[in-house]
């Protein structure tokens, strides 16, 4: 009964509807929550589909950022062609970088992770000619939704602006992405990967190159992560070093793990509820990390499975009860 | 009876009129309040909130209340822009005061021009900030600017007896552009100075040994520092165990407010007493009966017998807005933006104008060699010139 609802359909046209609140500061949260799911999500492929633990994951997000906000601010490149870029550039990168990181294991594989993330950081930081150094690249130019904006002139019902066009491009090609990536997991490659996360030893014998595989998880997770980049950098009206900064790494890894990482949707979920508990608490409090920090440690003890992990249980239970019944 | 519809009519229409007029106008203020950086900006917020009490206390601007919300934009960029943006669509700002470091700058400048709303800078530095390609009608600097600072300090250099000169500066908008600013100039009235080192640690640095052991390496005679804020303690500290001060005979111009007063009082008998520096303010340069009286208020206000020289840089910047606000007679940012070209406040350092070329005020600060004076307990600046940008701002 429940799997008969197109859940993800129904969350689409909800994020749809948002700026029809009427709120700017609703869609400007929820912008930031379309990107961040697609990012979560992306290193989900990683550490929840492939078991390999990435602490280097938002060099793709600031590959992908200053790859798009290049394009388009100092070369002119529109969007339709500059976006793309961010996959392929994060692409490239994480297929460079990937190719050492498989051959290491574990504490080792997430450790070069680490340090190949923090070489990103430093090149974004130190090379001011390309990427504007410290004070990064402030006022990467919107798509141009000219062509909309005059029908939207003609068709009075329609009047956004701007930034609510974005979002709903953001929407739109965030959804195409999860689609894609849930095309991936459930295809025989994805089944593979998980079949590497339960037993590498195994796959290799039963003649699986579990490098390679490991090698394509990487870079297809790098390429998603750098087009949720190339969003981020637009929608943030700039881009900066921080992007590859290691504590980015470790937001997104937070996220996957808050919303759990066993369920395709559980680092979107993670990524609405961390980015809607700082909102709040960030303006009651200056101590957001020792909440954080609390939060985490309940949820490490208390539901291994993250919230989507728990949420499933508990459906799983409520379920077996009324049959039951 | 169609007079009495009138009338009642008329004040259906004030009446919103009415309740607007009552609401305070917002002014959000996104500035470092936690980390070195903090040295400077938490002062800035409590000056532009001194002048807010004091506003208010007479009954606001327009018969409205200012209302100040301040952000922690931990010296960075993209913090910044995150709370500048959160100011505006959550909280309705009708007004950006604010931000420090020349990195945050310009990053809020373009959140100002897309939303539309008049942004004073108080005190980023870098030219990029009011360049001709960056401008825009919303944009406005009370700050002095990376050109009148490079070239005051160059001025100074080119007096004394050394050719062979070093410079140390954070790697970003702010250092490059200032470092820039005043070998430039500095070559240009003294030809025969020669730049023997540039040191560019990234903004933030920790240790400043391996820099300061390379820069001694090849034997300047003087150096010329923008290391700034809390970041200039560690840097002389660490200069000051290494003998740097003594080898270059304290040949030493520390800009970005090396020579403020709060620096010299919280590194004590740490400072290397002798160095020439810079402050935007310092409580017993008592120039003007205004001044003086600033600095008895601020004193009050802060609970502080030596007044902190940042707050002076919040106090003007929320002076320029209010004072804009009354001309435009509006708190519209449209009207406000027009309203601050050309306008000229009498600021406790003297009257200020912004120019209407490039919305960027003649801001000049404050230069001294240090000394120890038995007054205080720690070093000030003596004597102390203001040194007018007017000649330098071009």
């Amino acid at each position: 009964m429940i799997r008969r609802v197109p859940w993800g359909f129904l969350v689409f046209v909800a994020a749809l509807g948002v700026p029809a609140l009427g709120s700017r500061f609703y869609t400007f949260l929820a912008n930031d929550v379309v990107i961040w799911t697609l990012f979560a999500t992306s290193l989900n492929l990683l550490v929840g589909y492939t078991g390999l633990v990435s602490f280097g994951h938002a060099a793709y997000l600031g590959v992908g950022a200053y790859a798009t906000g290049i394009l388009m601010k100092k070369l002119g490149v529109p969007f339709l062609f500059a976006w793309p870029a961010a996959g392929v550039f994060a692409g490239a990168c994480a297929l460079v970088f990937g190719f050492f990181c498989v051959r290491l294991t574990r504490i080792y594989f997430a450790m070069l992770t680490l340090a190949f993330a923090q070489i990103v950081w430093a090149i974004c930081f130190k090379w001011n000619e390309l990427t504007g150094g410290e004070q990064g690249m402030p006022e990467i130019p919107y798509p141009d939704f000219g062509w909309i904006e005059r029908l939207g002139a003609r068709l009075s019902f329609f009047e956004w602006r701007t930034a609510e066009y974005y979002y709903f491009l953001t929407v739109v090609l965030v959804a195409f992405c999860l689609w894609a990536l849930r095309r991936i997991v459930h295809s025989p490659f994805g089944r593979m990967l998980t079949t590497i996360r339960e037993n590498a030893e195994r796959a290799e014998f039963i003649g699986v190159n579990v490098r390679r595989y490991e090698l394509v998880a990487f870079v297809l997770a790098g390429a998603f992560a750098g087009l949720a980049g190339g969003l981020f950098g637009i929608f943030n009206r700039g881009v900066f070093p921080d992007f590859a900064y290691w504590t980015k790494s470790s937001e997104v890894l937070i996220m996957t793990l808050l919303g759990g990482m066993n369920t395709f949707y559980g680092p979107g979920i993670g990524a609405l509820v961390l980015i809607l508990l700082n909102q709040q608490i960030v303006s009651y409090t200056e101590y957001w990390p020792l909440v954080l920090g609390t939060v985490l440690v309940v949820l490490l003890f208390g539901f291994p499975g993250g919230i989507a992990g728990a949420a499933g249980a508990l459906s799983g239970r409520l379920l077996r009860r009324t049959r039951g019944a | 009876m169609l007079h009495v519809f009138t009338l009642l009519l008329a004040a259906l229409l004030t009446c919103p009129l009415i309740a607007e007029a009552q609401k305070p106008i917002k002014v959000g203020m996104p500035m470092p309040l936690s980390g070195p950086p903090a040295l400077f900006g938490d002062p800035a917020t409590k000056g532009a909130q001194m002048f807010v009490d004091e506003i208010n206390a007479k009954g606001g601007v327009l018969g409205r209340k200012l209302e100040l919300l301040t952000r922690d934009s931990k010296a960075d960029a993209n913090e910044a822009v995150r709370v500048a943006r959160e100011l505006i669509l959550k909280e309705n700002v009708d007004f950006l005061v604010g931000t420090l470091t020349s990195a945050e700058g310009p990053a809020v400048s373009v959140v100002a021009k897309e939303n539309k709303i008049v942004f004073i800078a108080p005190i980023p530095k870098t030219d990029q900030l009011t360049a001709a390609d960056k401008l825009h009608p919303y944009v406005f600097r009370v700050a002095a600017t990376t050109t009148m600072e490079g070239r005051s300090a160059a001025e100074i250099v080119a007096k004394w007896p050394v050719t062979n000169v070093a410079t140390m500066s954070f790697d970003y908008a702010y250092g490059q552009d200032v470092t820039r600013a005043f070998v430039d100039h500095l070559k240009k009235i003294k030809p025969s100075v020669q730049i023997v080192d540039q040191q560019w640690p990234k903004l933030g640095e920790q240790d400043y040994n391996p820099f300061i052991n390379a820069q001694m390496a090849k034997k300047p005679e003087a150096i010329f520092s923008s290391i700034w804020g809390g970041f200039f303690v560690t840097y002389s500290k660490q200069a000051k165990a290494l003998g740097m001060f003594d080898t270059i005979k304290y040949n030493f111009i520390g800009v970005g407010e090396a020579a403020t007063p709060e620096t010299t009082k919280s590194m004590g008998a740490d400072y290397p007493v002798g160095i020439w520096g810079n402050s935007y303010d310092a409580f017993y340069w008592g120039e003007t009966p205004a001044h003086r009286d600033y600095t008895t208020r601020l004193s009050k206000y802060l609970k502080d017998e030596y007044p902190s020289s940042w707050a002076i840089q919040g106090y003007i910047g929320m002076q320029f807005l209010a004072e804009a606000i009354k001309k435009a007679g509006s708190a519209d940012s449209d009207k406000v933006a027009k309203a601050l070209l050309g306008l000229t406040v009498e600021t406790p350092v003297g009257p200020l104008t912004i120019r209407e070329k490039d919305h960027q005020a003649n801001r000049g600060q404050l230069y001294g060699k240090t000394v120890k004076d038995a007054k205080y307990p720690f070093a000030i600046m003596k004597p102390v010139t203001y040194v007018d940008p007017s000649r330098f701002m071009d």
